[in-house]
């Protein structure tokens, strides 16, 4: 009956020691990152390159999102390209060297001391990346099994070594310039490379998978994804090249509608798995998870609104452009994790407490290891708090940014509720 | 045509071939009774080719020279495994019994009025007490019997006195008594008795060569025409999380046992 084992010896789980630190800090910065946004509620409506504004970003886009992104990748890259992670060590160097770096820079900007604090930060938070890509890239490698959604990440993370490190080269050039213009004019490159290069070449790759996965559908369409993957770097490159090189504005037109199409593309991709899915129940998890899919057209129309605006007067609007930077961070990558965390950290803590004893009892199901009713009211907490928030910075009231940032601060404490109800679990007595 | 081994069940022989039925019967004059519909029903799906050449005392090879002519095709490398105990050693439990310690239970009434006896043995078997013998007077050796009980520990012992009379005891032993009502849920659903419940009713599948996320479409492709009654038995690289709230799901239950990294086997059942 018990057929000589297959050569799977290479196949390995992430040990959730590696990726539990992760989740930890993200829930912390979640909860930072929207109480700094109470405290400085009314600078939200000065420039987005107000001190305040900047840290808060800089928590949610690091702290938050990439710190998440970055134990989830450990995990899940393994599974993926059907290997194991190459080196825990080096898993967890990148964690300590980011989560030391990050409120280093953060907190350099919110006092706005481009000194040894922010300076330090940056250094950190790229030594950290180079750990995180050595690590991705050589497991990758060893596995025979490069796929597509592989070779998203990896170039992900390339373009997160590179807006970091462009990054860095901006707070110096705050204090010694390095650049022919002032560090807030290159900040549509440094925003646009994170955002569109990291993240949203990462939600795409890892999303393309996962979301099928969870639906259970059978839709796959590789095709269609290295299209999405030509358009998004293709589309950035040439934002790059003409940023840089031309400072034309039609020109820009043609990234925006490559990146535009990668969207829509993906967006049929998400659908069509959702057609084809046999699960016919979505849970609330996924439901979050597929409203961030929709939320990314909303920084696209932000931006059309944004280009239209700047085409009939050339003074920028200011407000536009927090909005989409608020609905980038706070709206899209936030509605990503929310969804996501519970779709995945359940899983890591059950394996975690239940791996060695699955045979041996009843083990309970790894969904009922937080509550769906915390999760639910957190969504609709969430939900709120964003559209306030948005019409708050584009109508100027403060009482109702202030508002809306307590039910964003309410939101991030019922995601650590559950997390750390998810952390702390214990075995049921057996 | 079906392949068949040693462990082929003869209920699956007589469905597959209206002719099995004679050819059996001419290998002893034992399977007679299975011309008895009522009979051939109970017990045909309870024994194998090997046990019921215990039980006719012809080989297994018999039974395969007979099939052999009506299209059956032979796996001889499963049969080299349920190899014959001939002489088997009296066991220890056999040595010191006292009369008061045996139960008898005279079958024989049952199966002639084409009954399945079944039942009343599994009622005297619960009321047994630990030590106790339970001796099963019949007019053959009841392998089928002698597997079941094994495995919720009874050891056994079959006497021939002679063609037409067999006498097999069943030893409940004090160390492995089955355990309290209450334990017996997490008793049942660990990995060993759920091996043995589903012992010859399982269905394998081999994921592990599988790219995510085909090894769970497989699986739930697997279930979706799974018999009640069997139980689909999974060969993964590691334990899939992410199905297991699938198959709460749809009402299924599921065991795992952890070979070691990169191997691990499932059960998954409807209770």
């Amino acid at each position: 009956m018990f057929a000589p084992t297959g050569n799977t010896g290479t196949t390995k789980t992430t040990t959730w020691k590696v990726v539990i630190p992760f989740y930890g800090y993200a829930a912390i910065s979640f909860f930072a990152g929207t109480l700094l946004l109470l405290l400085s509620a009314s600078d939200i409506t000065n420039h987005y390159s107000h001190p305040h504004t900047l840290a808060i970003t800089h928590i949610m886009a690091l702290g938050w999102g990439t710190m998440i992104i970055l134990g989830a990748s450990h995990q899940l890259v393994p599974v993926l390209v059907e290997g194991r992670l190459h080196s825990n060590k080096l898993a967890f160097t990148s964690f300590l060297l980011s989560g030391l770096g990050i409120p280093l820079l953060a907190y350099g900007f919110y006092v706005s001391d481009f000194g040894w604090p922010a300076k330090w930060g940056g250094r950190l938070v790229i030594l950290a990346i180079i750990a995180y890509l050595i690590n991705l890239g050589v497991s990758i490698k060893k596995s025979k099994h490069e796929n597509v959604h592989a070779v998203f990440v990896f170039t992900a993370a390339v373009w997160l070594l590179a807006t970091a490190t462009a990054g860095l080269v901006l707070v110096y050039n705050f204090t010694y310039p390095l650049l022919s213009k002032g560090s807030l004019s290159y900040l549509p490159l440094h925003a646009h490379t994170g955002v569109v290069g990291w993240f949203l070449l990462l939600v795409m790759g890892v999303g393309s998978r996962l979301i099928p996965m969870f639906l259970i559908s059978k839709y796959n369409n590789t095709r269609q994804l290295w299209w999405i993957y030509g358009l998004l770097n293709g589309g950035l490159l040439a934002f790059v090249f003409i940023f840089l090189y031309t400072g034309s504005k039609s020109l820009l037109g043609i990234p925006f509608f490559a990146v535009s199409g990668a969207i829509i593309l993906f967006g049929n991709f998400c659908y069509r798995s959702y057609r084809q899915r046999i699960r016919k129940k979505v849970d609330e998890q996924m439901q979050v998870s597929l409203l961030s899919v929709l939320m990314m057209l909303l920084p696209v129309i932000f931006l059309v609104i944004i280009i239209i605006l700047l085409a009939i007067s050339p003074k920028e609007n200011i407000s536009l452009v927090t909005t989409y930077g608020f609905i980038i961070f706070f709206g899209w990558i936030t509605a990503i994790i929310l969804g996501m965390t519970f779709k995945t950290l359940p899983f890591i803590v059950w394996n975690k407490v239940y791996h060695q004893i699955a045979g041996k009892g009843k083990t309970p199901n790894p969904k009922d290891l937080f509550s769906n009713t915390v999760f639910k009211w957190m969504s609709i907490v969430y939900i709120l708090g964003i559209v306030l928030f948005t019409a708050g910075i584009l109508l100027h009231i403060t009482i109702v940014l202030q508002f809306a940032a307590v039910l964003l601060l309410l939101t991030s404490l019922l995601y650590n509720w559950n997390v750390i109800k998810l952390l702390m679990h214990k075995p049921a007595s057996l | 045509m079906t392949t068949i081994n040693a462990n082929t069940k003869i209920a699956t022989l007589l469905k597959q071939h209206p002719g099995a039925l004679e050819a059996i019967v001419s290998l002893s004059p034992k399977f007679t009774r299975l011309r008895n519909p009522i009979l051939r029903k109970v017990i045909a799906a309870r024994t194998s080719i090997a046990m019921a050449s215990k039980i006719g005392g012809c080989r297994v090879d018999d039974f395969f020279n007979k099939l052999q002519p009506l299209g059956f095709t032979i796996d001889k490398a499963a049969t080299k495994m349920e190899k014959h105990i001939e002489n088997k050693p009296i066991p220890a439990f056999m040595k010191n019994l006292s009369p008061g310690q045996i139960i008898e239970l005279d079958v024989r009434p049952v199966i002639e009025a084409g009954k399945d006896p079944l039942n009343i043995i599994v009622q005297k078997v619960k009321d047994m007490e630990a030590g106790t013998v339970l001796k099963i007077i019949n007019s053959f050796e009841p392998t089928p019997l002698m597997h079941l009980l094994g495995r919720q520990g009874f050891e056994s012992y079959a006497e021939e006195i002679n063609e037409e009379l067999v006498n097999t005891f069943f030893y409940k032993q004090v160390n492995k008594t089955l355990p309290a009502e209450n334990e017996e849920n997490d008793y049942s659903k660990g990995w060993d008795a759920t091996i043995a419940r589903f012992n010859g009713k399982l269905e394998t599948i081999d994921v592990r060569e599988l790219e995510m996320p085909l090894p769970m479409h497989s699986i739930l492709e697997a279930l979706q025409t799974l018999p009640e009654d069997k139980a689909l038995f999974v060969y993964h690289k590691r334990i899939p999380v992410f199905l297991l709230p699938e198959l709460a799901e749809q009402q299924f239950s599921f065991s795992i046992k952890e070979i070691n990294e990169g191997e691990v086997h499932l059960l998954i059942y409807k209770n």
